[in-house]
C-alpha cells in the first residue's frame, strides 16, 4: 500500500532527476555495484572494504537532528573517531526521515543506480524501513558481515534474536544494523503524585485523572510517541487478552473487521480519556504537537506524567533541566511497555558503500555504543549476552542511572512493537475518530481509512 | 478657553494620554525580551518560579557536555553556519534587487507613460498576494528546475517580497531629485557614466542605501519562503530558530538563537535610523 | 535607420531596455507561480502522471466540506482582528510619535524593534510570555491570582487566536507606525494650525484634518499587513489550536502528504487563498476610492 503512495509522489522529482543522472550514467564506466556483489558474496575481505572507504573518503550521514545532545556526541565523538579510520563523516540533520526516504526513492526512480544517489547512511525503523524495503531501496544483507557483527544475536533459533530479524514486525533481512534499542518508558512528577497513587494500568491511569483532572496527555499521532501510546492501548484492551500478538500480523493476514474488532475497547478508552486530558475539560483536550512540547508541559507540572521512548529519557531531560527535579521512571502500563530498536541503514544508491560500511562497523562497536550510552543516553542497540565481560562491564559502567525503577522491572514488562502495515491504519482512526470526531462504527472506519491508504 | 496662541505653541507638545500611549507601546515591544533573556540562562525553570531554580552558569561546572549560550556558541549548533547564510543571502538579494530596481526606478519615477499605474501595482502586487500561495506555487516549478534546496533557489525567491519596497523606495528617489542637474552635467559635456557616477549617484545615494537596508531586512527575516523553497537544506537563523520552536517550547538554547537571530535587526536599528526613518516602506 | 532615429524613440527604447529586468523577474517568477498555481488547481500535473484538465473536482471537494469555511473563517478572523488592532494602535501612535517629546528618539527606535527581527523571534516571545507555563501566568501565580497552570486563560494552542493576533501586532504596528509617521511628516502642521486658528476641537482636528491626510497610508499599510496575515503560516502552526488549521497551514499538510493527489488539493486550498485575499483587497480598495471620490466632492 505504501508502493504506490511514494511512488507517485516521487514522480515529480524524478522526472527533474531523469536529466541528471542519464548524464552521470553514461560517465559511470567502472562498473558501479561490484563492490556491492563482491561484498555480498563474501569474496572482499575487511582490509579491502576500509581501504575503498578510505579512497571514497566520505559518508553522508542522514539522522534525526532535534536532540542536542545526541547532536553533540555526532560531532565531538563520532566524527573525530572515524576521521582517524579516514573517513569524513558528514551528519546531515533532518527534522523527518520520511524526506530522506522520498529523496533515496525518487533519485532511483529516475534512474540515478548504485553508487550514483546522495544518501549513504540513515537512522530508521519501522514505516520508513518498510518503504525503504518495499521499493528495493536498501543496499544489502550487510549487517552480519562487519568484525563488530560479533556483537549481535542473528541466530533464528534464538528468540533475544527478534529485535535484530524484525523491524516492527517487518523482517530486517540483514539490510539493517541495530544501533539503539529503546523502551517506551514514563516519567512522573514526585512533586504531584505519590508512589502509591502512581498508575500501573490505564485503569488506573483514569482512576487517578478523575480526582486530579487535566494533569496528562499523550504527543498527538500520526507522531511515533502518540501512535506508540496509542498501540500500548490497543495491546492492554485487547479483547482477546491475548495483547500485542494479534498486532504482529500484517494488515492483509489481520483484515480489517478483525483489526476493528480488536481495536474497539481501546478506542473506547481513548474516547473516554479526552475530558480527563489537560484542556479537556473546557470541550477541547490538547495533545502536544511532539516531545519538546510534552516535556514543557512535565516541567511546568500542567500534566504529571510525561510518555516516550527513550530508557534513560528521564536521566536525559533530568540533565538537561527539561525534566522537573523530582522526575522519576514508573513501570507503566504494566506488561505493555513497547520496546523496540532503531538501526542504521545504507541505501542501494549510496556513493559512498565501502564508507558506509566502515561508519556502520563503528557505530556498532562496543566502544561507540558505550559512548553514544554515557554521552547521549542512547541505550546500546548491540546484544550484552554476545559481549565478553571486560566489554560487558564497560557497557554497564556507562549506563546513566535509573530513578525510581530498575532495569530489570523495565526489562520485565516489554511488549514487541505493532506491525509497521497496521501502524497506517491505526493513526489514521485515531485521526478520524479523536480529531475529526467522526460518528461511525469502527468498522467502518477502519475500511474508510485503510482504502484510502490503499490507492 | 486657552488662547489661541498658547493652544499653537502646544500643538508639537506631546498630551499625558499620548505619553502614555508611548510608554505603553515601548513596554509591550521590549517587555517580552525579558523573560527570553532569563530563559537563554536557565538550566532549570518551571512554574511557578518567576526567575530559575537552577541557571546555567551555576550548572555548567557539573554538566559534562556544553549547555545553553555554551551549545549555542559550540560548532554543533549549527548558529555560525546560518548567520552566514543569512547574512550572505541578504547581501547577494539586495545587491541582485538593487541592479533589477535602479535603472527601472528611474524610468517610473523621470517618466511619463500611459499604463504607468498599472504598472506600479503590477510591482506591488507580490506584498499583496498571501506568501503562502506563492511559495507553495513556486516550490512545484523549482522542484521542476531542481531549484529547490539550492541556495540560488533561495535567492531567486527572496527577490519576490524584496523588489516592491525596493522599487517603490528607489522610484520616491528619482521622483524627488529630477534631472537638473544631469542635464547640466550633459550640456557641460559629461558623458553618460560620468553622469550616474559623478551627479545622479551622490544625490540619490542615502535613498539608496535606505532602499537596500529595507531589502536587506525583509530578505534576513524572511521565513516562509526560504523554509518552502529551502527545504532545510539552507539554514538560515529563522529556519534555525523554527526547527527549534515548531514545538510549541522553548528551551535555553531555543532563546539562545532567538536572541542571536535578533541580532542583525538591533544592529541595523541602531545604525540605520535616520536612513530608515525618512522612507515610508509601504504607499 | 539608427542613424535616423529620433532622440525621442531612443529614450523610449532606452526606458523599455532598463523596465525589463524588472518585468522579466516579475512576470516569470511572480506570473509563472501564478499561472502554475491555477492550472494545478484544476488538475492540470503531467509530471504526476495526472491530467484532467480542467476539473473542477478539487475546488468542489474542498468547497463541500465544512472544515474549508471554518479554516477560512479562523484565517480571515486573525487577519482581521490583527489589522483592525494594528491600526487602532498605529494611528494614535504615529501622531503621538510626531510630538515633541523627552527622549523621543530612544522611544520611537525602541517601538521599531520589532520591525527588526523575524516573525520566529516574535512567536519565541510569545511562547515564553503567554503560555500557561509562561511569565504572565507565573506572575498571576505569584499574586496568589491561579494555583495551577491550568487555571490561567489559554492565551496559545486555542482557535481563538489571541497569541496568534498579539504576535501580528506586536510586530506589525512598528511598520504601520513607521508609514503612518513619513505621511505625517511630508503633511506637515499647517493645516492642522489653520484648523486651530479657525477654532476646531482636537476631536475635529483629528476626524477632520489629520486622519483624512493620512488615509493612503492607512489603506496601503493595512492592505499589506492583512494580506501578509493571510498568508502566514508560522505562527497559526506554532501558536494555533491544531485540527481545523487555518489555509496556509492546511495547505502546506497537504502538501506534505506523501499522496500527490493531495498535493494538487493544497492547490486549490492556496488558490482559494488567494482568491478570497484579491476579492477582500478589491473590496477595500473600491470602498476607499468611494470615500476619496465622497471626500473631493463635499
Amino acid at each position: 500500500m505504501k508502493k504506490t503512495k511514494s511512488r507517485a509522489k516521487q514522480m515529480l522529482l524524478a522526472s527533474t532527476l531523469a536529466v541528471v543522472s542519464w548524464s552521470g550514467a553514461v560517465q559511470a564506466e567502472d562498473a558501479p555495484g561490484m563492490f556491492r556483489s563482491e561484498f555480498l558474496q563474501g569474496n572482499m575481505g575487511w582490509p579491502e572494504v576500509t581501504a575503498k572507504a578510505r579512497a571514497e573518503g566520505t559518508v553522508n550521514f542522514y539522522y534525526w537532528g532535534g536532540s542536542d545532545i545526541i547532536n553533540l556526541w555526532i560531532d565531538q565523538v563520532a566524527t573525530p573517531a572515524l576521521a582517524a579510520e579516514g573517513v569524513t563523516l558528514n551528519p546531515v540533520r533532518i527534522t523527518s526521515t520520511k524526506d530522506t526516504v522520498d529523496v533515496v526513492i525518487a533519485e532511483l526512480a529516475a534512474g540515478r543506480g548504485e553508487e550514483e544517489g546522495s544518501v549513504d547512511l540513515v537512522w530508521v525503523n519501522g514505516e520508513n524501513f518498510f518503504s525503504l524495503k518495499q521499493q528495493n531501496a536498501l543496499w544489502g544483507a550487510f549487517a552480519d558481515r562487519l568484525p563488530n557483527s560479533v556483537n549481535f544475536e542473528w541466530d533464528e533459533s534464538d528468540p533475544r534474536s527478534l529485535l535484530n530479524l524484525r523491524d516492527f514486525g517487518v523482517e530486517t533481512g540483514l539490510q539493517e544494523m541495530p544501533w539503539s534499542g529503546e523502551q517506551y518508558v514514563c516519567s512522573v512528577n514526585r512533586a504531584h503524585v505519590p508512589v502509591d497513587q502512581t498508575p500501573a494500568t490505564f485503569a488506573q491511569l483514569k482512576a487517578y485523572l478523575e480526582a486530579n483532572p487535566g494533569k496528562f496527555t499523550y504527543v498527538k499521532p500520526p507522531h511515533y510517541l502518540g501512535n506508540t501510546f496509542v498501540q500500548s492501548v490497543l495491546y492492554a484492551h485487547n479483547p482477546d487478552g491475548t495483547g500485542a500478538a494479534p498486532y504482529q500480523k500484517s494488515f492483509e493476514e489481520l483484515g480489517g473487521a478483525e483489526l476493528a474488532r480488536l481495536m474497539e475497547p481501546g478506542m473506547e478508552y481513548l474516547k473516554s480519556l479526552e475530558p480527563l486530558l489537560l484542556g479537556g475539560a473546557n470541550g477541547s483536550p490538547r495533545y502536544p504537537e511532539n516531545s519538546d512540547e510534552l516535556d514543557n508541559l512535565f516541567l511546568n507540572s500542567e500534566v504529571h506524567f510525561d510518555c516516550k521512548f527513550g530508557v534513560f529519557a528521564n536521566h536525559n531531560g533530568l540533565i538537561t533541566g527539561t525534566y522537573p527535579e523530582q522526575a522519576e521512571e514508573m513501570i507503566f502500563p504494566v506488561g505493555n511497555m513497547i520496546k523496540n530498536k532503531n538501526y542504521l541503514t545504507v541505501p542501494l544508491n549510496s556513493p559512498h558503500p565501502a564508507a558506509a560500511l566502515v561508519a556502520i562497523n563503528y557505530f556498532s562497536s562496543v566502544g561507540a555504543q558505550a559512548s553514544k550510552l554515557q554521552a547521549a543516553g542512547m541505550p546500546v542497540g548491540l546484544d550484552l549476552w554476545r559481549l565478553n565481560d571486560e566489554d560487558a562491564a564497560e557497557i554497564a559502567a556507562a549506563a546513566p542511572p535509573h530513578y525510581g525503577v530498575t532495569q530489570q522491572e523495565l526489562d520485565a514488562n516489554i511488549a514487541p512493537d505493532t506491525n509497521a502495515s497496521l501502524v497506517d491504519v491505526i493513526e489514521a482512526t485515531w485521526l478520524a475518530v479523536i480529531e475529526r470526531k467522526e460518528d461511525k462504527p469502527l468498522a467502518d472506519i477502519v475500511a474508510q481509512v485503510s482504502g484510502e491508504l490503499n490507492n | 478657553m486657552i488662547g489661541t496662541a498658547s493652544k499653537l505653541r502646544d500643538i508639537k507638545a506631546i498630551n499625558p494620554w499620548q505619553r502614555l500611549l508611548v510608554l505603553a507601546m515601548a513596554v509591550f515591544t521590549i517587555a517580552p525580551f525579558a523573560p527570553l533573556i532569563i530563559q537563554s540562562l536557565a538550566f532549570r525553570w518551571a512554574w511557578p518560579n518567576i526567575l530559575p531554580t537552577v541557571w546555567w552558569f551555576e550548572q555548567r561546572q557539573r554538566s559534562p557536555f556544553p549547555l545553553a549560550w555554551d551549545y549555542v556558541f559550540s560548532p554543533s549548533s549549527r548558529v555560525v553556519e546560518a548567520t552566514i547564510n543569512t547574512l550572505g543571502i541578504g547581501i547577494t538579494v539586495t545587491l541582485l534587487c538593487l541592479v533589477i530596481c535602479l535603472p527601472a526606478a528611474r524610468v517610473l519615477g523621470q517618466r511619463t507613460f500611459r499604463g504607468k499605474n498599472q504598472l506600479e501595482f503590477l510591482i506591488a502586487l507580490p506584498l499583496l498576494l498571501p506568501e503562502a500561495a506563492i511559495g507553495i506555487a513556486l516550490l512545484m516549478i523549482f522542484i521542476a528546475l531542481d531549484l529547490a534546496g539550492t541556495y540560488v533557489g533561495v535567492i531567486i525567491v527572496h527577490l519576490i517580497p524584496t523588489i516592491p519596497y525596493m522599487a517603490r523606495t528607489l522610484t520616491s528617489v528619482y521622483q524627488g531629485h529630477g534631472t537638473d542637474a544631469e542635464d547640466h552635467a550633459r550640456v557641460l559635456g559629461a558623458n553618460r557614466r560620468q553622469i550616474f557616477f559623478r551627479v545622479t549617484l551622490p544625490m540619490i545615494l542615502p535613498g539608496v542605501i535606505a532602499g537596500c537596508l529595507f531589502t536587506f531586512l525583509v530578505s534576513t527575516n524572511l521565513f516562509l519562503l526560504t523554509f518552502f523553497i529551502g527545504q532545510g537544506h539552507i539554514v538560515t537563523l529563522p529556519t534555525l530558530l523554527f526547527a527549534k520552536i515548531s514545538g510549541g517550547a522553548l528551551d535555553a538554547t531555543g532563546a539562545g538563537i532567538a536572541l542571536i537571530a535578533s541580532v542583525p535587526g538591533v544592529i541595523l536599528l541602531i545604525f540605520t535610523d535616520r536612513f530608515i526613518r525618512n522612507y515610508p516602506l509601504a504607499e | 535607420m539608427m542613424r535616423t532615429a529620433s532622440p525621442a524613440f531612443m529614450q523610449n527604447l532606452r526606458d523599455v531596455v532598463e523596465m525589463t529586468p524588472l518585468l522579466v523577474v516579475l512576470l516569470g517568477l511572480f506570473g509563472g507561480a501564478l499561472v502554475l498555481g491555477l492550472l494545478q488547481s484544476f488538475g492540470y500535473a503531467p509530471w504526476f502522471g495526472i491530467n484532467e484538465f480542467p476539473t473542477t473536482r478539487y475546488f468542489e471537494r474542498l468547497w463541500l466540506s465544512s472544515d474549508f469555511w471554518f479554516s477560512l473563517g479562523l484565517t480571515l478572523y486573525y487577519a482581521f482582528a490583527a489589522t483592525l488592532i494594528g491600526l487602532v494602535i498605529s494611528v494614535p501612535l504615529s501622531i503621538a510619535l510626531s510630538k515633541r517629546f523627552k527622549a523621543s528618539r530612544l522611544f520611537s527606535a525602541l517601538i521599531r524593534l520589532p520591525l527588526m527581527v523575524p516573525y520566529t523571534v516574535g512567536i519565541a516571545l510569545a511562547l515564553v510570555m503567554l503560555g500557561n507555563g509562561g511569565l504572565l501566568s507565573r506572575m498571576s501565580a505569584g499574586l496568589g491570582l491561579i494555583d495551577d497552570p491550568s487555571q490561567f486563560v489559554q492565551i496559545l494552542k486555542t482557535h481563538g487566536g489571541c497569541g496568534i493576533i498579539l504576535v501580528y501586532v506586536w510586530k506589525q504596528v512598528p511598520f504601520m507606525t513607521l508609514n503612518l509617521s513619513a505621511v505625517l511628516a511630508r503633511t506637515g502642521d499647517d493645516t492642522v494650525e489653520a484648523a486651530m486658528v479657525l477654532g476646531a476641537s482636537s476631536r475635529q482636528i483629528f476626524w477632520r484634518v489629520t486622519l483624512p491626510q493620512i488615509m493612503p497610508g492607512i489603506v496601503s499599510a493595512s492592505l499589506i499587513c492583512f494580506a501578509f496575515n493571510i498568508g502566514a503560516f508560522e505562527a497559526p502552526l506554532i501558536l494555533g489550536g491544531g485540527y481545523p488549521d487555518t489555509l496556509p497551514v492546511l495547505a502546506w499538510r497537504y502538501f506534505q502528504d506523501a499522496n500527490y493527489a493531495f498535493q494538487l488539493q493544497g492547490m486549490a486550498v492556496v488558490v482559494s487563498l488567494a482568491l478570497v485575499s484579491g476579492l477582500f483587497l478589491a473590496a477595500y480598495l473600491q470602498g476607499y476610492r468611494r470615500f476619496e471620490r465622497a471626500r473631493g466632492r463635499v
